[in-house]
């Protein structure tokens, strides 16, 4: 199977799951660092405005306030239209409901109890299939979730209990950072805090988890009206339709990027690995 | 009635399990992950629970095993300690096993990749040898496999080269389906600097087949499960084995030991989790069958301290030495995200005498190096590529690696929609350092030591890797690519072992001095244990190996059964 990460600098999957045995510092990472042609970031013009209160509503895991700080903290990794002038017309973090995809998975354990007795909700980990249907006409599939078996409830709480304890830390450094209250911050401000080397192992967590509620199925409580899938124009499950041969075989067409800023940038640093 | 015990349900596993219940046998196949498929005995369509979700397959490990609760650890030969603990080339563990999550190539290995050491000699370092059988051996349970588990291929415009070192006795059972733009592009570039690109044979469906649908080309297709059971590979033989009425599937049950008294084995132990804890049991056999793919089995082999007259068990571990190639097209979007994952290959790289091999090799000090079979396309999805971007802008934006660049790069889709890649996969000679064993120190759920992995790049793939890495890149660049990227998986002394190709650990010979298993799958020293997946392996060709782990499964399983 190809894999464009041997291509990246880290070659690890960033999750070292046994505290202690993490990727050793001592592994060569394959690219010079010296030769990465760092690039002046752009001044974002970043408009003045406060984002708009979350409706009230009932949390998995969050307290309303913490929701907030997520909400607005991952609208800044990946900002709609209200977070970012660029992004007008493109919707973002916020709009495609990306706390709550993270809320959910936070609190997907919580209905279990301590020991998963029967009976109680599927948790909100494994989306069902074979298909949606919604490219057709039929009943989700998907949205009936597959239950954990007993090995797997171990897996997830372990998992689910070290992400929970680093978001509660996470949120709390985000508001001491800000002066009590993160979402009371100008986006200017958002921003440096974000970027700040203090917050660099929580924003990992986070980047990660807002490009999955933003691209993964909606069944997860993310990708809110397709939202994250209709900005990149990608369709997502095609089941149970799929594709004709001509749309696999045939090109659609001249479509010519133009390799300027970040684009140019990136490009610039993958041929110099 | 002889009964034995299967443990694993994968490539190998349901092999022996069809080969023995067909011969009359009682079989039991212990699974150690869940099963997400129904109407496995019946007749008609196979159901399933898999889908289009990237989520669950590429971040959430739906299809197992969680590095959570069953890590392993790795380093690099030489390294003083281990370098990494977590997912280290893991198979899935779920009914099926690595048949579930492929993308069902099923090139043949070479008759010189069976023939190693006599067709191409030795090298220095490397424990090269030879198979006890040739390519004419095994070619009728290829044909067998690929029968029954549905391939698709065009056995008369395959290039001279794999018709003259992997020769066909008729057509494949179905015809290629729709070639990818995105293949069709980077194979463009192959013929334009010499090489013979041709439609990838797979184990999928292009028309309905053995009760199963034909594949739609949804696109979710390498390291997912097919939604359609359109390539249902291990299932096919699952379903002839459970149709004898005469085997017993049983899921999340792990084999912790292999129960021997003296050089008998008298059956197996197991352990399953519940929602009240662990629970152990014993099963009493004839024969243990031992399936669990090339890491797991040897763990399992350890576990149970096994006879090790030749010292070769847990060596000679090969996983392949990949090159990933990335081609990004700026004029066009070549949409890989649409039909089966890669649907051309070329074979040319796999020739010892490709066009300036030998004399690379022996500037080198090498009397030959080998690449591999080349995949020609694929790419990434969204979830991924996104994590890409995350990396990369802590590179090229550290200030502010966030915001809305990151989407302009998604909306740009430069790594994904943009993207043909390319994967050599190459020979990985057998090494005696490159082993399993016990981790001292890393327990699984149950308390078990975990497989420690110690494996890099050798010389040999070291040299092979520089002498083809600017191939690839012309050929990405000869195929309209403004950007060609060509870099090794593994290096010597970096890089997690990637790809899925596990073999080696319990090579087969026929000389217990200088080997594991006998000339069919039998572990030295013991009466009545077998070895039936990719660990058998004596060298690891340079092709995906699933078709031979399922090929010699069966001739082997075939013999034990006395039906060969």
């Amino acid at each position: 199977m190809w894999h464009f990460g041997h291509v990246l600098p880290q070659t690890f999957p960033v999750e070292s799951i046994v505290p202690g045995h993490g990727p050793a510092a001592s592994v060569p990472r394959r690219v010079v660092i010296s030769a990465v042609p760092v690039a002046v970031a752009s001044a974002a013009v970043l408009s003045g405005c406060t984002s708009s209160p979350p409706k009230p509503r009932v949390f998995r895991f969050f307290t309303a306030h913490e929701a907030a700080v997520v909400t607005d903290a991952t609208a800044r990794i990946a900002p709609g239209p209200s977070d970012d002038p660029a992004e007008a017309g493109h919707p973002g973090a916020r709009e495609a409901g990306v706390s709550n995809y993270i809320d959910l998975m936070l609190g997907a354990l919580a209905a279990l109890g301590a020991s998963g007795a029967a009976g109680s909700p599927t948790p909100m980990i494994f989306a069902g299939g074979p298909w949606s249907n919604r490219h057709t006409s039929g009943p989700d599939m998907m949205a009936t979730f597959v239950g954990l078996d007993p090995v797997r409830q171990i897996a997830w709480r372990r998992r689910l209990e070290g992400w929970q304890q680093q978001y509660r830390a996470g949120i709390a450094l985000l508001d001491k950072q800000a002066g009590g209250d993160f979402t009371k911050a100008s986006h200017a401000k958002q921003d440096s805090i974000l970027a700040s080397s203090a917050l660099s192992t929580f924003r990992a967590l986070l980047f990660e988890h807002t490009v999955e509620g933003l691209y993964s199925i909606p069944e997860y409580g993310g990708n809110r009206g397709l939202a994250g899938w209709k900005d990149i124009s990608y369709p997502g499950d095609s089941q149970p339709r799929g594709y004709t041969a001509q749309e696999v075989m045939q090109s659609d067409g001249t479509d010519v990027l133009a390799d300027t800023g970040v684009v140019a940038d990136v490009l610039k640093f993958l041929k110099a690995v | 009635m002889r009964k034995a015990i299967v443990i694993g349900s994968g490539a190998g596993g349901s092999f022996a399990a069809m080969a023995l219940a067909q011969a009359g046998w009682q079989v039991v196949v212990f699974e150690k992950g869940p099963n997400f498929f129904s109407n496995l005995a019946g007749s008609g369509p196979i159901q399933t629970l898999f889908a289009n979700d990237d989520l669950r397959m590429n971040v959430r490990y739906f299809a197992g095993p969680d590095p959570e609760v069953f890590p392993r650890t790795w380093k690099s030969v030489g390294a003083p300690a281990v370098q990494y603990t977590g997912s280290v080339n893991d198979l899935p563990q779920i009914v099926g096993g690595g048949t579930v999550h492929w993308d069902a190539k099923v090139p043949r290995f070479w008759d010189i990749d069976f023939q190693q050491l006599s067709a191409l000699g030795p090298v220095p370092g490397a424990d090269v040898a030879d198979w006890p059988f040739g390519y004419a051996d095994i070619a009728p349970y290829y044909d067998e496999v690929e029968k029954l588990i549905g391939a698709q291929g065009d056995a008369a415009a395959q290039p001279s080269l794999v018709k003259q070192h992997a020769p066909r006795s008729g057509p494949f059972p179905m015809p290629p389906g729709p070639q990818q733009r995105s293949s069709l592009l980077v194979a463009s570039g192959a013929t334009a600097i010499g090489m013979h690109p041709f439609a990838y044979p797979m184990a999928i469906n292009s028309v309905p087949y053995n009760d199963q649908h034909a594949c739609n080309d949804c696109g979710f297709c390498s390291n997912y499960g097919c939604p359609v059971v359109a390539r249902p590979a291990a299932l096919m033989p699952l379903r002839a084995a459970l149709r004898t009425g005469r085997v017993k599937l049983v899921p999340e049950t792990m084999v912790t030991s292999v129960s021997l008294a003296g050089s008998a084995a008298t059956g197996v132990r197991w352990v399953r989790m519940t929602s009240a804890g662990p629970v152990t049991g014993g099963e009493s056999a004839d024969v243990v069958v031992m399936a669990a793919s090339g890491i797991e089995t040897v763990r399992l082999a350890l576990l149970s301290s096994f006879p090790d007259a030749s010292g070769k068990l847990g060596r000679r571990l090969m996983m392949h030495s990949f090159i990933d190639g990335t081609a990004i097209f700026l004029d066009e979007r070549v949409h890989a995200y649409r039909g089966r994952s890669i649907t051309q290959c070329a074979q040319d790289t796999c020739d010892p005498d490709y066009p300036g091999a030998r004399a690379f090799a022996r500037e080198n000090g090498l009397p030959y190096i080998r690449g591999g079979n080349m995949e020609l396309g694929g790419s990434q999805d969204p979830i991924s590529e996104a994590q890409s971007y995350q990396t990369l802008l802590g590179f090229v934006r550290s200030s502010k690696p966030f915001g809305t660049e990151f989407k302009q790069l998604m909306r740009a889709s430069i790594l994904r929609d943009r993207l043909a890649g390319c994967q050599l996969i190459g020979n990985d000679l057998p090494y005696l350092e490159h082993t399993v064993t016990l981790d001292p120190t890393v327990k699984d759920v149950f308390g078990l030591p975990v497989a420690q992995i110690t494996w890099s790049a050798g010389k040999s793939e070291q040299v092979a890797q520089e002498f083809y890495i600017p191939i690839m890149k012309k050929m990405l660049t000869a195929a309209g690519a403004a950007v060609s990227l060509a870099v090794p998986a593994t290096t010597d002394s970096g890089g997690l072992p990637t790809g899925f190709h596990i073999m080696g650990g319990m090579m087969m010979g026929a000389d217990p001095a200088t080997s594991v298993t006998d000339s069919y799958g039998r572990v030295h020293g013991l009466d009545n244990v077998y070895v039936a997946d990719g660990s058998v392996f004596v060298s690891s060709g340079a092709h995906n190996p699933s078709n031979t782990i399922m090929a010699v499964a069966l001739r082997n399983m075939r013999h034990l059964a006395g039906t060969s």
